[in-house]
C-alpha cells in the first residue's frame, strides 16, 4: 500500500516534471526561440546548447538573465515572465545539454583569423576593445553574443540580417548632394546619421530633397575570401568574449556573475 | 421652470464649480471648459476656440508646466471647470491646477493597503456637482471634494487580488450615476460594467460584458470559458441624453490569441454595447469582432453625431475599430449602416450586410506563427479621434503595423496574465503611422500625414481650423484642418500617450498635453 503510494507519488512528480518541461518549451518557442533559435543552436543570440557560455549558468544566474536582460547586449528583460515560467524555462532549456542538435564545430585557427581581419580591413569599421572604428557594430564579445552559424552568414552575406541599429541610409540634400550612413534616429520630422568617418550628421527632414533607405547592408559582403581565411578569421571571432568592463560591471550589479 | 440666480451670487456659483446634469448636457457650449473626459458626452473632441487658428498657430508656444514627478505612462485627459484644472497621474494620484498657472492647488493621493501594487496608468476623472470621480489601480472609485481634494467616499469595483482586475478608465456621471467599467482583460477576469450612487458610492447596477449560461448571450461560450472571458470595458463611454443610452466599448476575450477553449462568438466581447443609465439594462449590442484571436477590443470611442443618411437625418454612432474597419451604425437600434476597413489588413474578405467579417483563411495565430495585418494594438486604438461639423471629416490616428501572432493552449492560473501565447512585431516592415482626415460616409481619405511611427495619441478639432495631434516620437503638432498642412510642431521629449484637449480662460485659448511626467500648456504670447 505504502509502495504503491509512493510509486504514485513518484510517477506524478515526473509527470509534472513533463508538463514543466513541455510548459517550458512553449514558453522558449514563443519568447526565445526568435533570436535563439528554435531548437536553442543559436541565431542572432548564441546557442544556449553550446558548454562555452560567458555568463555562469546555475539557476539564480540564468534566473537573473532571463529577468534583467544583459547590459551592453541585446539581451532584453523578460521581466513580465512569472517566477514559475522562468523556473520551466530554465528546466527546459537545462534538457537540451543532451540534445541532438549542434552548432557548427569551430576548427579555425584564431591566430591566422586575426590575421585575416586585419589584413581585410574589417577595423575600418569594427572595433574591439579600443581598436577599429565605431561606424559598424562592436565586435569585442560577438563570440559570446553570435553563434558560429550567424557569423558565418553576416561575413559572406551580410543582407542576410540587418540589425535595426545599423542600418543605412542617404539623405539627398536639396543641392543634390548625398550623405550616406548609418541611421541613428529618425522621427518624423528628422533623421541623425552617423557617417563613415565616425562623427554625426544631423538633418531636418524639410531641408532634404530626399530621404533613401538603403535596402543592401552597409558591410559588404566578403564572398571571395579563401575557405580557410573564412574559416580562421570566424575562430577568431569566437575567441572574443569579453572587454565590456562596463557592461560586466552592470551584471553584477544586477547579480549575473 | 428655471430659477434665475441673484446676480451678487453668480461669482461664488463659479467659484464651487456646480457641475449640474444640465452643464454636462450642454457641454458643447461650455467650449472655454472641458467637463467630460470628452469634453462633453459625444466625445466629438471639436471645440469652439478660435484665438489660435490656422493662421497665427505658428506663434504657439509654452506657457506653463506642471511636473507631476511620476514615473509610467501619462495618460489623464485634464478636465477644466471654471478656471481649475483637474488631471491624475499613475498611482492614484488627483491633482487639481489653477489652468491659467499651473499652479497646484491640492494632491490627493489613494491610500494603499501595503501589500498592493502602486503602479498602473489612470485616464482622468469626471465630474459632478461639486464632486470628482475616479479609479484607482486596485479596483476602487472615489469620489473627491473638488475644492479640496478630501476623500468622500470609496467603493471596491472587485475585491483586489494581485494581478487579476484593476482600474484605469476615466469615469462617467450620467444623472446621479458614476458609471465606471473593469480592466484586466488580458488577466483572466469577467468584464463589468458598473453604476454607482454619486452621493453615496452605493452600487446601482452591474452589467455583465461577458454573459453565462442560461442568459441571453450565454450560449455563445463554450463550457464555463465565460468565467475567464475578459471583455473588460477599460474605456469611458459616450451619452445621448435625448435618446437616455449610454454607448460602451467592450474588451476582446480571453485567453486573447488561443479561441479552441472559448469556441463560439463570446459575446460581448469586441462589442459596442447601447445600455440605460438608470437602470443598466442592455438596449442593444453589435459585435464588430466576433470570436476575436487578435486582441482586436471595441475600446476605440464610440463618437456620436447626427447625420444625412441617404437623404434622411439619423442619430448614428461610428467607431474606428481596432480590427482596421471603419463602422457607421443606428444608434438608436444598433443597425449596421456602413463599414469599410481604413488601413492594410489581411483578415477579412469584407463585411456582410449586417457587418458580420467575411473572414480569409491564414489569419487564426499557430503555433509557428501567423503574419496578420494589423498587429495586435490594431490599425488604430483607444485614443481619440475627432470631428469637424465644418469639413465634416473624421480625425484619427492610423497605425500601420503587422505581427506574427503565436498560439499555445493557456493553463489559468490566478493572477497570472492569460494570453495564449504571444505576439512579435514583423520583421520584413518598419511599422509607421498616419494621421488621417477621412470622410465618413464615402471612406474617402481627405488627406493624411505620415508619421515615422505607429502613434499611441489622438486628435482634437478647434474652430480656428486646426487638428491637433501628436506622435511616439513626442511631436506635438498643428494642422490646417482643410489641407492637412503641418503649421506647427513642438518636440515635447517623450512618447505621447493621450491626446491634446484645449480650454479658454479670461480670453486666452490654451492647448494641454501630457507628456513624460509632464503637463506642457501652450497658448500664444500676451
Amino acid at each position: 500500500m505504502k509502495i504503491a503510494f509512493l510509486a504514485l507519488f513518484a510517477l506524478s512528480c515526473l509527470a509534472q516534471n513533463e508538463q514543466d518541461i513541455s510548459s517550458g518549451k512553449a514558453l522558449f518557442r514563443s519568447n526565445c526561440a526568435f533570436c535563439h533559435g528554435l531548437t536553442a543552436a543559436g541565431g542572432r543570440g548564441p546557442s544556449l546548447i553550446s558548454p562555452r557560455l560567458v555568463h555562469n549558468t546555475n539557476d539564480a544566474d540564468l534566473t537573473a538573465i532571463i529577468k534583467n536582460g544583459i547590459a551592453g547586449t541585446t539581451m532584453p528583460s523578460f521581466e513580465s515572465l512569472q517566477a514559475d515560467d522562468v523556473e520551466h524555462l530554465i528546466h527546459y532549456i537545462r534538457t537540451l545539454a543532451g540534445s541532438e542538435v549542434k552548432s557548427a564545430i569551430i576548427t579555425g585557427d584564431p591566430a591566422h583569423g586575426q590575421q585575416v581581419y586585419a589584413s581585410s580591413g574589417c577595423a575600418n569599421c569594427h572595433r574591439i576593445g579600443n581598436q577599429g572604428s565605431v561606424y559598424g557594430p562592436e565586435l569585442s564579445r560577438i563570440g559570446a553574443a553570435r553563434s558560429v552559424d550567424y557569423l558565418k552568414q553576416s561575413i559572406i552575406e551580410p543582407n542576410a540580417d540587418i540589425p535595426t541599429e545599423y542600418e543605412g541610409v542617404t539623405a539627398v540634400l536639396k543641392d543634390g548632394a548625398k550623405v550616406k550612413g548609418v541611421r541613428v534616429n529618425e522621427d518624423t520630422f528628422s533623421v541623425q546619421i552617423r557617417k563613415p568617418d565616425q562623427t554625426f550628421a544631423l538633418f531636418d527632414k524639410a531641408e532634404l530633397k530626399q530621404i533613401v533607405p538603403e535596402t543592401q547592408s552597409l558591410m559588404p559582403a566578403y564572398k571571395r575570401l579563401p575557405a580557410k581565411d573564412l574559416n580562421d578569421l570566424i575562430g577568431y571571432l569566437e575567441t572574443l568574449r569579453g572587454g565590456v568592463s562596463a557592461g560586466k560591471d552592470a551584471d553584477k550589479a544586477k547579480g549575473i556573475h | 421652470m428655471k430659477k434665475l440666480l441673484p446676480v451678487f451670487l453668480l461669482p461664488l456659483f463659479t467659484l464651487c464649480a456646480q457641475v449640474t446634469p444640465e452643464r454636462l448636457n450642454n457641454a458643447q457650449s461650455e467650449p472655454n471648459n472641458w467637463l467630460t473626459y470628452w469634453g462633453d458626452y459625444s466625445a466629438i473632441r471639436h471645440r469652439n476656440l478660435k484665438q489660435i487658428t490656422s493662421d497665427n498657430v505658428q506663434n504657439l508656444r509654452l506657457d506653463w508646466i506642471y511636473q507631476t514627478g511620476e514615473t509610467g505612462a501619462f495618460e489623464t485627459m485634464p478636465l477644466v471647470v471654471d478656471g481649475v484644472m483637474y488631471i491624475t497621474a499613475p498611482k492614484g494620484i488627483a491633482i487639481a491646477l489653477d489652468a491659467k498657472s499651473g499652479r497646484q492647488l491640492w494632491q490627493y493621493k489613494h491610500s494603499f493597503p501595503p501589500d498592493r501594487k502602486l503602479s498602473g496608468v489612470n485616464r482622468g476623472m469626471a465630474i459632478a456637482g461639486d464632486r470628482l470621480f475616479m479609479v484607482t489601480p486596485d479596483s476602487n472609485v472615489v469620489a473627491l471634494e473638488a475644492k479640496t481634494g478630501r476623500l468622500i467616499w470609496q467603493v471596491e469595483m472587485a475585491p483586489y487580488k494581485a494581478g487579476t482586475h484593476y482600474g484605469s478608465l476615466a469615469p462617467l456621471v450620467i444623472h446621479d450615476k458614476v458609471l465606471v467599467g473593469i480592466s484586466g482583460g488580458e488577466q483572466g477576469v469577467r468584464g463589468f460594467i458598473d453604476a454607482y450612487d454619486a452621493a453615496t458610492g452605493k452600487r446601482a447596477w452591474r452589467f455583465w460584458t461577458v454573459p453565462l449560461k442560461g442568459e441571453p448571450g450565454g450560449d455563445t461560450w463554450m463550457g464555463d470559458s465565460a468565467m475567464r472571458g475578459g471583455g473588460p470595458a477599460w474605456m469611458t463611454g459616450t451619452y445621448d441624453p435625448k435618446l437616455n443610452l449610454t454607448y460602451w466599448g467592450v474588451g476582446n476575450p480571453g485567453p486573447d490569441l488561443f479561441g479552441e477553449v472559448r469556441k463560439g462568438d463570446n459575446l460581448y466581447s469586441c462589442s459596442l454595447v447601447a445600455l440605460d443609465p438608470d437602470t443598466g439594462k442592455l438596449k442593444w449590442h453589435f459585435q464588430f469582432t466576433p470570436h476575436d484571436l487578435h486582441d482586436w477590443d471595441a475600446e476605440e470611442t464610440p463618437m456620436l453625431l447626427d447625420i444625412e443618411w441617404r437623404g434622411k437625418p439619423r442619430k448614428v454612432v461610428m467607431q474606428a475599430n481596432r480590427n482596421a474597419f471603419f463602422y457607421i451604425l443606428d444608434r438608436e437600434t444598433g443597425e449596421f449602416l456602413t463599414g469599410r476597413p481604413f488601413a492594410r489588413q489581411t483578415w477579412a474578405k469584407g463585411l456582410d450586410d449586417k457587418g458580420r467579417p467575411q473572414l480569409l483563411p491564414g489569419a487564426t495565430p499557430t503555433a509557428e506563427g501567423v503574419r496578420v495585418c494589423p498587429g495586435l494594438a490594431g490599425a488604430t486604438n483607444w485614443m481619440a479621434p475627432s470631428y469637424n461639423p465644418d469639413t465634416r471629416l473624421f480625425y484619427f490616428a492610423v497605425r500601420e503595423q503587422c505581427d506574427v501572432f503565436y498560439a499555445e493552449p493557456p493553463v489559468y492560473t490566478a493572477g497570472k496574465a492569460y494570453w495564449g501565447s504571444v505576439f512579435r512585431g514583423a520583421t520584413d516592415e518598419k511599422e509607421w503611422g498616419l494621421l488621417k482626415a477621412y470622410e465618413p460616409l464615402t471612406g474617402k481619405t481627405a488627406w493624411e500625414f505620415r508619421y515615422q511611427k505607429a502613434p499611441w495619441a489622438g486628435t482634437l478639432s478647434t474652430a480656428g481650423n486646426l487638428i491637433f495631434a501628436g506622435d511616439e516620437d513626442g511631436y506635438l503638432m498643428a494642422f490646417n484642418a482643410q489641407t492637412g498642412k503641418n503649421l506647427w510642431k513642438m518636440n515635447t521629449g517623450a512618447r505621447l500617450v493621450t491626446s491634446p484637449m484645449t480650454y479658454e480662460i479670461a480670453g486666452r485659448q490654451y492647448v494641454t498635453m501630457p507628456s513624460g511626467g509632464a503637463l506642457l500648456t501652450f497658448a500664444l504670447p500676451h
